[in-house]
């Protein structure tokens, strides 16, 4: 997609750059997320051990509250999240290729014993790992059928074992090592400065919000000749919308502490989150299934440019308040 | 190969030293930018030069079909590679280049839109109804409700009417990519021992009982209507780098956020492009369909030369293809004068990131073909390409040092196609 520049905005004050609460974030935000994530996950897991037939609510259930733990913490996409394949692992998505039903149908139709083992599974597609593989094995018609139960059966157990070793694997980097870095920042060479961990973060939120609105929504709104009900997030379970506003508390609860100390800011924040969960409480389309029509495809929009006007608040007032600036991340490219 | 999502936003910067103090020994803005200018010139005219010896060989090939005027093409493709894969770092800073760029180098494809692909490849998609169009075999169609009369392939149908057909981007009708399926064809060797590149037969465009897979009149005629096409939209990048040209009159207008464009298309390349969407993602799906220049199994030396590029434009030098150099003032220079450890930091981060790049390269020549590296389970392929994707995540941190330490004063936002009209936008 070619891109256009749309706005330019002088952004720099000329004040002197507030210090972001880095250490109160990483204790207050951080590792109470991956603390989540990890439990919830070693949860899934014991549940898929008796519990790994396609409808079985128990495993459903369980999958749900780990996969909500993941979307709370999705916007930290730095540090322990970057190690080897991990945070892809656990949750490659969007899939405009259809990697993930091809990778499935060949693991199950080769039953493909590589998921016999936790290190032989880890060697697996990243297509075939994670929240969203695991969504299609117990909400997607094409594989909850009768034939290969018993594989299925084993597959299921294998990612949600899967799930929740790299689950505990973040959590574990993040409390022997990476918080410390964070609080340490300047006395090490992955933060020199205590700008560099207050951009880390900031760039945590303002990447996370490009995602929602570029990804989660905009990918379903495609375009108005031709909008894409079937690419929004984990259509299958019905959470699209689910994600967006999960997504949203995740990155408000760090935007509002890194605002700490600039009432103004904080205040501008708040208010344009506000507007997006107002919008998104009124929207009755978990799926986006609405994009279809104009008066549906409009009340998606309406949360889309929320959200962006969310991005303008914290590219405009919240990252001159701190003193950094945007930088480079893993949606820039085409 | 199928769809991509393309993000349609980034967030890109622009430094500027305002009203900074600059140290004596520091080169002017507009000199850097000069130099940054004179080499898209060059790397566009190389491109250019090489694209037509592309379709000087092309031309014999359908004039005269044979293996060896085949080979003679493929060569020329991969040469042609060489220049134009250095100029991707003038892509993400430049809107000149960037919204030319989808018609020349655009990738993945779904190659069956062009022509005929084995039966392994599938029907239609989800996300694409054209993926099996196949137009060198047909004729008519009709395209979102429209009949098409693609009785005449002219470059004209490629361009306006084929590429990115009902919206979809897999839909690459034109470009190098599209050249190159034509010239290899498929990649059906998986992750196969050996050689990796597609395998078409000469015959395919044998002009008597020869010819093979059918419709080799059609197929000649897409290849040389590509190719034609490839070496004027070439022409036309080259021309916006001249004196005067749109792309360095833009560069020049503003000379702080023409230093921003060489940072912008320096760590948009290495990160989120390169290090992200190229290497690590194929690397983890293990599907040899991510690699770059799967047909031709020539992805070694596309990462390779993408990583030149990116040093080429801070240090200001660019090796044509014909042995001279381009070089003047530069961005490192400018860090240099301002901070030479940073400079130092900078260069050899490049350094390194070329050295990793290298090995890849090195190891695909001697016959680790660079699908075989992406193969599930291969920890020696594994570790090669994430030592890739590694130094070019390294080297966009000290890009992010470079810009903090020039000065940040503004900030652009390239927004999504939602904020195309800032007026319909809430404040």
């Amino acid at each position: 997609m070619r891109r256009a520049l749309v706005l330019v905005a002088a952004l720099w004050a000329g004040t002197a750059a507030a210090e972001a609460p880095v250490a109160a974030i990483v204790e207050g935000h951080v590792l109470p997320g991956f603390t989540r994530l990890a439990e919830a996950s070693a949860t899934l897991d014991a549940t898929a051990d008796d519990h790994c037939a396609p409808e079985d609510p128990a495993l459903r259930a369980a999958w749900g509250a780990a996969f909500d733990a993941w979307i709370a913490v999705s916007h930290l996409r730095f540090g322990p999240t970057e190690t080897g394949d991990r945070a892809f692992a656990l949750a490659f998505w969007p899939d405009s290729r259809g990697a993930t039903p091809k990778a499935l149908a060949g693991l199950i139709a080769a039953r493909d014993p590589v998921v016999e083992t936790a290190e032989g599974f880890a060697t697996v597609s990243i297509a075939a790992r994670g929240f969203h593989a695991l969504e299609f094995l117990i909400y997607d018609p094409a594989f909850t059928g009768d034939d290969a139960a018993a594989y299925r059966c084993a597959l299921v157990q294998a990612m949600a074992g899967d799930i929740a070793r790299i689950a505990a694997d973040i959590l574990t980097d993040w409390r022997a090592d990476y918080a410390e870095r964070m609080r340490d920042a300047g006395g090490n060479d992955t933060y020199r400065t205590p700008d560099e961990a207050a951009q880390e973060l900031f760039k945590a939120v303002s990447t996370g919000l490009q995602f929602t609105s570029d990804t989660r929504l905009g990918r379903p709104l495609g375009t108005f000749d031709k909008p894409r009900p079937t690419r929004a997030e984990a259509w299958r379970s019905g959470r699209s919308l689910r994600h967006v506003v999960m997504s949203l508390d995740g990155t408000r609860d760090l935007a509002l502490m890194l605002a700490e100390g600039h009432p103004e800011a904080a205040a501008a924040l708040d208010a344009a989150y506000g507007r997006a969960f107002a919008i998104a409480r009124d929207l009755d389309d978990p799926v986006f299934a609405g994009v279809e029509t104009p008066e549906g495809r409009f009340q998606v929009e309406i949360l889309q440019q929320a959200v962006d006007a969310i991005r303008r608040v914290v590219a405009q007032d919240l990252g001159p308040t701190l003193g950094v600036a945007a930088g480079f991340n893993a949606l820039d490219g085409d | 190969m199928t769809v991509k999502f393309a993000a349609a936003s980034a967030l890109a910067l622009i430094v500027g030293l305002g009203g900074a103090a600059k140290a004596e020994n520091a080169p002017e803005n507009t000199a850097i930018l000069d130099t940054y200018a004179d080499i898209a010139e060059a790397g566009y005219g190389d491109s250019l030069a090489l694209a037509r010896q592309v379709q000087a060989a092309v031309e014999a090939l359908i004039a005269t079909p044979s293996a060896e005027a085949l080979t003679a093409a493929r060569s020329a493709w991969l040469a042609a590679r060489v220049p134009y894969q250095q100029t991707e770092v003038y892509r993400f800073g430049n809107p000149v280049v960037d919204d030319w760029e989808g018609k020349v180098n655009a990738w993945p494809l779904d190659e069956g839109l062009i022509d005929y692909v084995d039966s392994s490849y599938g029907g239609p998609s989800d996300e694409n109804g054209f993926a099996t169009l196949n137009v060198i075999a047909t004729p008519e169609f009709s395209l979102s409700g429209q009949a098409v009369d693609a009785t005449e392939i002219t470059p004209a149908l490629l361009s306006d009417t084929l590429h990115e057909a009902d919206g979809i981007e897999a839909n690459v009708a034109t470009g190098y990519h599209a050249i190159e399926f034509l010239l290899w064809g498929q990649d059906l060797n998986g992750h196969g021992h050996g050689h990796g590149a597609g395998a078409r037969p000469w015959t395919d465009y044998a002009q008597d009982e020869a010819c093979t897979n059918g419709n080799c009149d059609r197929r000649a005629a897409y290849l040389k209507a590509a190719t034609d096409l490839l070496v004027s939209d070439l022409d036309w990048m080259a021309a916006q780098w001249a004196e005067g040209g749109a792309a360095r009159t833009a560069l020049m207008d503003n000379p702080d956020a023409g230093l921003s464009a060489i940072l912008t298309g320096m760590g948009s390349l290495s990160y989120g492009e390169q290090a992200g969407e190229r290497m690590r993602l194929g690397l983890m799906l293990n599907d040899p369909e991510e690699e770059h220049d799967c047909f031709s199994d020539n992805t070694h030396n596309s990462h390779y030369y993408d990583g030149l590029g990116i040093r080429n434009v801070y240090v200001g030098q660019y090796v044509r293809a014909d042995g001279s150099i381009v070089a003047g003032p530069s961005l490192s220079d400018l860090v240099a004068a301002t901070d030479p450890a940073l400079d130092a930091e900078m260069k050899g981060k490049l350094a390194d990131t070329l050295i990793a790049l290298g090995r890849i390269k090195t190891a695909a020549e001697a016959g680790f073909a660079y699908d075989r590296m992406l193969e599930r389970g291969n920890a020696g392929g594994e570790a090669l390409i994430m030592g890739g994707v590694d130094a070019l995540i390294d080297q966009t941190r000290t890009i992010e040092r470079v810009v903090a330490t020039l000065g940040l004063d503004q900030i652009e936002f390239e927004g999504s196609d939602s904020l195309d009209n800032p007026g319909a936008v809430f404040q």
